[in-house]
């Protein structure tokens, strides 16, 4: 094999983390709560631009963005549940309304950080060309640091889910909301802290984008064309199968770069939901799937 | 009977009477930016009727109306404007071309039984930004360096620009609509209608449901890329991040969802309020915070008025029709508002808070034909 196509393996492995942590909130709260929420879109956005601003103009570390990231996110994944139970939307409802709540944020980014591009002061952004070299394949940093994140999340939450009593009454509410509560499970409690665990997983995928991509508030809607394939793939909340299928399209979006450049990418991701939806629409990973 | 003739009269006459309309305003000198206005209105109503002929009659929600709607605007950049086709020929291809790229998706999605609504409507989101990026990569669509859509012949018989958008888009809305109605009153929407309710009782009853399904894909996607073929010309150069946007699926899907999607009037009455809705907010120098109220918007109508305003405007129109009427003549005598268009502005708006505001005593019941509920 050539060594493009070795570095864009690699190379789209590590991306592919990067994909699995922006894929699995929305993944756990479809799978879950039965709400596609396309505001977590917005939140990995403003995560992003929140982790730029701080530290664009205070001089943070990236990495230490997170400790304001993820109880920011928290905090809205809790909102946000709040506001689906409270209005007792259905699944293509909580479709449409975080549709909506995607366009507001769309437009307030929008007019706080402009359309213009972005991107965190390469003095202030250790992790950006930062790489390790193994022969004549690098291995960068900053997609590195999301892929252990990624490994984190994967085995983190597969415990949660499976090992501890919360996990068990998520399961229970995603098989059937009416039997858990009827057996005592606290569907609001646990919906709320489920949807605010999924929020925080979007915006801290928000820090790892901003520590090595550029940023402006329309490629939120190139992600749908990344996350959707890799949602799908993976399995309704399935965050070990985030992981993989995240890597795929990784690989799959890394090679059909260095062939054919990178607007070949959004093609071949799209492909592979097509044949996803064909082949395997409940996942490549149904069998293990946590929820 | 009767109700049926009643309605295809009706849309006769209001055709004709907007027919017309451009050559009244030339008799009495009316600015125009009147004709923009309205042509404008008619393009919405064209895409959100034709995005209802999907999502509202068979239950699929479809983010995809960008995607037929830049086949369309493409098709005639390419044709028209490139290969200097007659527009009139280039058209009708804008129209199957998004109808092939309809059938393909429909092929794929709907032949699995496995896969809800949700999927087909995510698959939906990402075609948009496929088709873009397809335009991107190749040189012959678009190749990243915008297509001039200046000096694209437009026939002699329509007259000056402004005229000839008038008549074009107002005879794809017209016929958009009319194609709308007829499907509602046919066997063909009764089997759309059972598909939306459930669609596995609906097979059940024998409604062959991947074909009526692909219809309604096939009918939206066509009427779409042929509304889109006209907008090309009002686009005077046509670039991927100004087609393939999200901006044509909000706006449709808002319009349909304020509307009504059950009726096939809904989305054009949808398409009229939110238009001169957002038209004012532009001329009011609001831009930045259109959006946001558009996003706002969304999320209350979704939550609030289930079954669309079209309903409520009809059911009571011995209220909404006087209250109407007599708002525009007193909007008209003041100088509240400073243009016919401001008129018909808060006319409306005063009509709709009349129609809406009752309805929160009594709990929404929901069904197909509010109007006959109002006999019981």
């Amino acid at each position: 094999m050539p060594d493009v196509l070795v570095q864009a393996v690699v190379s789209g492995v590590l991306i592919g983390g990067l994909y699995a942590v922006m894929s699995v909130g929305i993944s756990l709260s479809w799978g879950a709560l039965k709400i596609i929420n396309l505001a977590h879109f917005s939140f990995i956005l403003l995560g992003a631009y929140v982790t730029y601003q701080l530290t664009a103009s205070l001089g943070w570390d990236p990495l230490l963005t997170l400790a304001v990231v993820i109880p920011g996110g928290f905090l809205a994944g809790v909102a946000m549940q709040v506001f689906f139970e409270w209005t007792k939307v259905d699944e293509f409802q909580s479709l449409i309304i975080s549709f909506g709540i995607f366009i507001i944020f769309q437009s307030v980014t929008r007019s706080i950080w402009t359309a213009d591009f972005r991107t965190i002061p390469t003095d202030r952004n250790p992790y950006a060309t930062a790489s390790w070299f193994v022969g004549d394949i690098a291995i960068q940093l900053a997609p590195f640091i999301a892929f252990v994140a990624a490994l984190g999340i994967a085995v983190g939450t597969t415990y949660l889910l499976t090992r501890t009593y919360f996990g068990k009454s998520v399961r229970a509410i995603a098989h059937d909301p009416e039997i858990a509560r009827a057996f005592g499970v606290d569907h609001r409690r646990v919906a709320i802290l489920l949807s605010g665990l999924a929020m925080a997983f979007s915006a801290m995928a928000g820090t790892f984008i901003a520590t090595f991509q550029s940023l402006s508030p329309a490629v939120s809607f190139a992600w749908f064309g990344i996350v959707f394939p890799v949602v799908i793939l993976g399995g309704l909340g399935n965050s070990v199968g985030a992981l993989g299928a995240g890597v795929l399209v990784g690989v799959a979006a890394g090679i059909a770069t260095a062939l054919w450049g990178p607007l070949a990418a959004p093609l071949v991701t799209f492909l592979i939901l097509i044949a996803a939806l064909l082949f395997r629409p409940e996942g490549l990973f149904a069998s293990r799937s946590a929820v | 009977m009767t109700a049926r003739r009643r309605s295809l009269v009706g849309f006769a006459l209001v055709f004709l009477v907007l027919l017309l309309v451009p050559i009244f305003a030339e008799r009495v000198d009316a600015p125009g930016f009147y004709l923009t206005f309205m042509f404008t209105a008619f393009f919405w109503i064209g895409q959100a009727t034709s995005w209802n002929m999907l999502t509202g009659y068979t239950g699929y929600f479809s983010f995809g109306q960008g995607a037929w709607f830049g086949i369309g605007v493409y098709t005639i950049g390419i044709l028209a404007a490139k290969e200097g086709w007659p527009f009139l020929l280039a058209l009708p291809v804008g129209g199957i071309l998004a109808a092939v790229a309809g059938t393909l998706l429909g092929v794929v999605v709907f032949r699995l039984r496995r896969l809800g609504g949700e999927i087909f409507a995510l698959t939906t989101l990402a075609i948009a930004f496929v088709f873009a990026s397809l335009a991107r990569l190749f040189p012959f669509i678009d190749g990243g360096r915008g297509i001039f859509m200046t000096g694209t012949p437009l026939p002699e018989f329509l007259g000056d620009f402004r005229r000839a958008m008038y008549w074009l888009t107002l005879v794809v809305a017209a016929v958009t609509v009319l194609t709308a109605y007829l499907i509602h009153e046919s066997r063909l929407g009764w089997g759309m209608f059972a598909i939306r309710d459930d669609e596995q009782v609906a097979e059940g009853l024998g409604v062959p449901a991947f074909r009526t399904k692909m219809l309604a894909l096939v009918a939206n996607a066509f009427f779409s890329g042929m509304m889109g073929g006209v907008w090309a010309l009002q686009i005077g150069f046509i670039t991927v991040e100004d087609v393939f946007n999200i901006r044509v699926p909000l706006f449709v899907i808002l319009m349909s969802v304020l509307g009504g999607m059950t009726h096939w009037l809904g989305p054009a009455v949808g398409a009229i309020i939110i238009f001169t809705l957002t038209d004012r907010l532009n001329s009011a120098g609001l831009e930045d915070v259109n959006l946001v109220i558009i996003g706002t918007l969304l999320i209350v109508l979704v939550l609030a008025v289930r079954e669309g305003v079209y309903l409520r405007l009809a059911e009571r129109w011995r209220i909404t029709v006087p209250i109407f009427v007599g708002a525009m003549i007193l909007f008209g005598l003041t100088p509240i508002g400073s243009s016919v268009i401001w008129d018909f502005t808060f006319a409306s708006f005063v009509t709709l808070l009349v129609s809406l505001i009752p309805t929160r005593a009594e709990p929404a019941r929901i069904d197909d034909d509010g109007a006959e509920r109002q006999a019981a």
